[in-house]
């Protein structure tokens, strides 16, 4: 999916007060946000079958009457029964402090209060929508490789080459990266060693944070390049708009441990030998 | 200052221009009015005459005080006149009362749409049991009574009423005030039932109901109070709540009554937010023009007919959830302005506001500030102290203008229900809550506590609970054991007349008070005049 964030400003329950729903809705049209309003009194029945049939990302619940906790979960339920739980749902509203943990323990993804920026709410629909497409044709042909930062490869190999066994495949600098790489076989996928080269390589960055460990997955795909540009129109951070050279003859390109389950993510593709 | 004089030394200022919350310039000082300008007979006069700029009485509040009313409600009936009593113990010298949603909207406790809301933001009152209960023990011809209640005021009076004649006192002797204004509820509020044109009539048939038998109650309590908190300026709030003025006058008019036999028992009800000169100028521009509206373009003759009566509210839209204690200094100043400016009674905000209803202590303090204004700053020892103050006649003068051309706009679309119907007051107090929002994302505007001097860890606040599953249960046991115990003929044929009733064209009081003497509930009474009228769903601006 591409194009704007939808969302859908709602009001559940009898409260009539609606400058703030309304102020929010136009503050997040002007951060480039669809935005639809549902109007007052609206049902939890109601305000799902508006956010499925406009196909929004996320819905914002807004109750001044101190009746949320027992309209947000109404909506939550909703949501679960007709399968609408991929759409982010965020509340505002006079919301005690307890009541908003309570409901972020059932789902909802944030509890705005009076005083809070629409900035800050723009910001974090931003960041937490799930906007993905549709699951792709091929999906990963394997896992190629899982690169291991250390500090030094020599050291490290004591593990690899005398406990596991393991045979240094290739060895290789990719000054780029600031990098010395190790590839190791292991079945029909990799262990790829990283030393820093230098104390400003982003592995020795790695380290110094971290310690050694594994740095990241790397998926092997069709095509880096569609893979990239699909994870960018789903919003994910890439760190690579465009393929670039790997170790081994492989074009690469990373998405962000924030967009990927905390896990540095590498798509690969082997490049044609000719 | 020699050096300024000669020039050598450039007036510096804060900002390159000043201008009031509603935008007014702000000049750097005012003085006299230019020669050949309206001379202080023409837009002043005396204290107690016409136009009324100086306040509605000569001795203003060297003769009575203003009303302290605390709007207060919550949970059941017997809980809020719990509070009652509470608040009466405590100095409190007239009564106030919110009422939840579902009681605003029409629906019994028992309801469907309903649920999550009985007695969050007042006292669910479903039929004439309730309402007993809810004054049990208050004397009705000691006490004066404002109930906020609009679309359904009809019926809550009614049941006001039959409440004080079971207590042995006479409509004739009840005194208050129902809100009934149900023009700015499509505005601003969204407690509205029915459509605009049976909405109106459901007014005037209250209006001319009691000119006759309630003579001592306000009938409306027309309020800009709303719009205000919706995001609309001083300016608009003014524009706005006179122009509905000029609608409800219009449509009793219409309905064959004479202008002086039901303008004295108009009231009004303004906000009172932080522009601490502009607010105290706004109340006296408001009642000039209402002045000058009634006497030189209806042609009433009665003076009572002139004097707009109006309570203030502090503005709960101006209070922080952020360091709360510090409400208590904003709702001093707001509260301070309504005074000079000449208000008949007031509410203070309690300082939780921002976090849920108030707790007993903040109740208190905001009865306190209201004690102390009166007994200890000296504001209420002479009449209309800012008086002659060369900015705040200007403004006075600049906000009657501003508001007068809005009205004129607003008479050009065909009134106020043409211009509500278009959404034109709709989008321009939403125009003007978002430049607020926008001015304070910016930091344009400070708001203390908000977006300067914030504070890192805010202690947590402890807020009052109410509602919730026990009390819609034993809502739901009670309406249950009420309809079982009725006599179900008599519901019967009281709700038919009432259809029969709203269906043709009589004032429609007399057969709401035999409904409620039946303890039909307030939901079969609504949903009796649904069945005729219709509902209003709003357009979308």
């Amino acid at each position: 999916m591409s194009g704007p964030i939808r969302v859908l400003v709602a009001k559940p329950g009898l409260d009539g007060h609606d400058r703030g729903a309304l102020v929010v809705a136009q503050g997040l049209r002007d951060a480039g946000m669809e935005v639809v309003y549902t109007g007052l009194r609206q049902s939890a029945e109601q305000i799902v079958r508006a956010a499925l049939d406009e196909d929004v990302d996320c819905i914002g619940l807004s109750s001044l009457s101190g009746a949320h906790m027992a309209l947000f979960p109404a909506v939550l339920d909703e949501l679960r029964r007709e399968g609408g739980d991929d759409i982010l749902v965020v509340g505002g509203g006079v919301i005690p402090p307890e009541d908003a943990q309570e409901l972020r323990k059932m789902g909802l993804a944030a509890v705005f209060t009076p005083g809070s920026p629409i900035r800050d709410m723009a910001e974090f629909i931003q960041s937490n929508v799930r906007r993905l497409s549709r699951p792709p044709a091929t999906p990963p042909l394997a896992i190629d490789h899982v690169g291991i930062a250390v500090e030094n490869i020599s050291d490290a190999l004591v593990f690899y080459e005398r406990q596991l066994g393991c045979q240094v495949e290739s060895r290789e600098d990719i000054p780029a990266q600031k990098v010395r790489v190790a590839l190791l076989r292991v079945g029909e996928a990799h262990i790829e060693l990283l030393e820093p080269l230098g104390d400003d390589s982003p592995v020795a960055k790695f380290l110094r944070a971290r310690g050694p460990g594994m740095h990241h997955l790397a998926y092997l795909v069709d095509d880096v390049a569609a893979w990239l540009a699909r994870a960018k129109a789903d919003g994910l951070r890439v760190l690579d708009d465009e393929p670039r050279p790997g170790a081994g003859r492989r074009l690469v390109g990373f998405v962000h441990p924030k967009s990927a389950s905390g896990v540095l993510t590498e798509y690969c593709q082997a490049v044609d030998d000719h | 200052m020699d050096s300024e004089i000669a020039g050598t030394k450039p007036l510096t200022e804060r900002k390159p221009e000043y201008r009031t919350a509603s935008g007014i310039v702000v000049d750097r000082v005012y003085g006299p009015a230019p020669d050949g300008g309206p001379t202080d007979a023409d837009r002043l006069g005396e204290p107690g005459a016409y136009p009324f700029a100086r306040g509605i009485q000569a001795t203003m509040y060297r003769g009575k005080l203003w009303t302290m009313r605390q709007y207060a409600g919550f949970g059941s009936a017997r809980q809020t006149n719990e509070r009652f009593h509470f608040l009466l113990s405590q100095g409190q010298t007239g009564l106030s009362t919110a009422f939840d949603l579902p009681t605003q909207i029409g629906y019994d406790a028992d309801h469907s749409l309903a649920r999550g809301e009985v007695g969050r933001v007042g006292v669910s009152i479903s039929s004439l049991r309730d309402m007993e209960q809810l004054f049990d023990g208050i004397p009705l011809d000691r006490v004066t009574t404002s109930m906020t209640i609009n679309a359904p005021a009809a019926v809550l009076l009614a049941m006001y009423m039959v409440t004080g004649e079971k207590q042995g006192v006479p409509p004739e002797k009840l005194a208050g005030t129902i809100q009934n204004d149900i023009l700015k509820e499509y505005v601003a509020r969204g407690t509205y039932i029915f459509p605009p044109q049976p909405s109106m009539r459901l007014i005037t048939d209250v209006i001319s109901y009691c000119a006759k038998h309630l003579p001592r109650f306000n009938t409306i309590s027309i309020s800009g109070y709303h719009m205000r908190e919706a995001g609309s300026t001083a300016v608009q709030e003014v524009a706005f709540t006179l122009a509905n003025a000029r609608a409800y006058v219009d449509a009793v008019l219409g309905a064959g009554l004479d202008v002086d036999a039901f303008a004295p028992r108009l009231s009004f009800f303004f906000n009172a937010h932080n522009d601490f000169f502009e607010e105290a100028a706004k109340f006296r521009a408001a009642r000039r023009m209402w002045a000058r509206m009634m006497r030189d373009e209806y042609g009433a003759a009665d003076p009572r007919s002139w004097q707009m009566r109006f309570h203030t509210q502090t503005g709960g839209s101006t209070l922080t959830a952020q360091q709360p204690d510090n409400n208590v200094v904003r709702v001093t100043l707001q509260a301070l302005a309504a005074v000079l400016g000449g208000t008949q009674s007031l509410h203070t905000n309690a300082r939780d506001e921002a976090l849920g209803l108030p707790s007993e202590e903040a109740a208190r303090i905001a009865l306190r500030t209201q004690q102390i204004i009166a007994h200890e700053s000296g504001a209420a020892n002479t009449v209309d102290p800012l008086g002659g103050s060369y900015y705040v006649e200007a403004l006075t003068d600049e906000i009657e203008r501003q508001a007068l051309a809005y009205m004129e706009q607003i008479e050009q679309m065909g009134g106020a229900v043409a211009a509500i119907e278009q959404g034109f007051m709709q989008r321009e107090i939403q125009r003007a809550a978002y430049e607020t929002q926008l001015a304070i994302e910016q930091g344009q505007q400070i708001v203390v506590g908000v977006n300067a001097y914030t504070l890192e860890d805010e202690a947590a606040q402890s807020v009052l609970r109410v509602g919730g599953d026990e009390l819609e249960q034993a809502a739901q046991t009670g309406l249950q054991e009420l309809r079982a115990g009725r006599v179900a003929q008599r519901v019967a044929a009281s709700l038919q007349a009432l259809s029969a009733a709203a269906a043709g064209e009589a004032n429609l009081m007399p057969v709401i008070v035999d409904a409620v003497r039946a303890y039909c509930t307030l939901g079969e009474i609504c949903d009796a005049l649904r069945a005729v009228f219709g509902e209003y769903r709003p357009g979308h601006f």
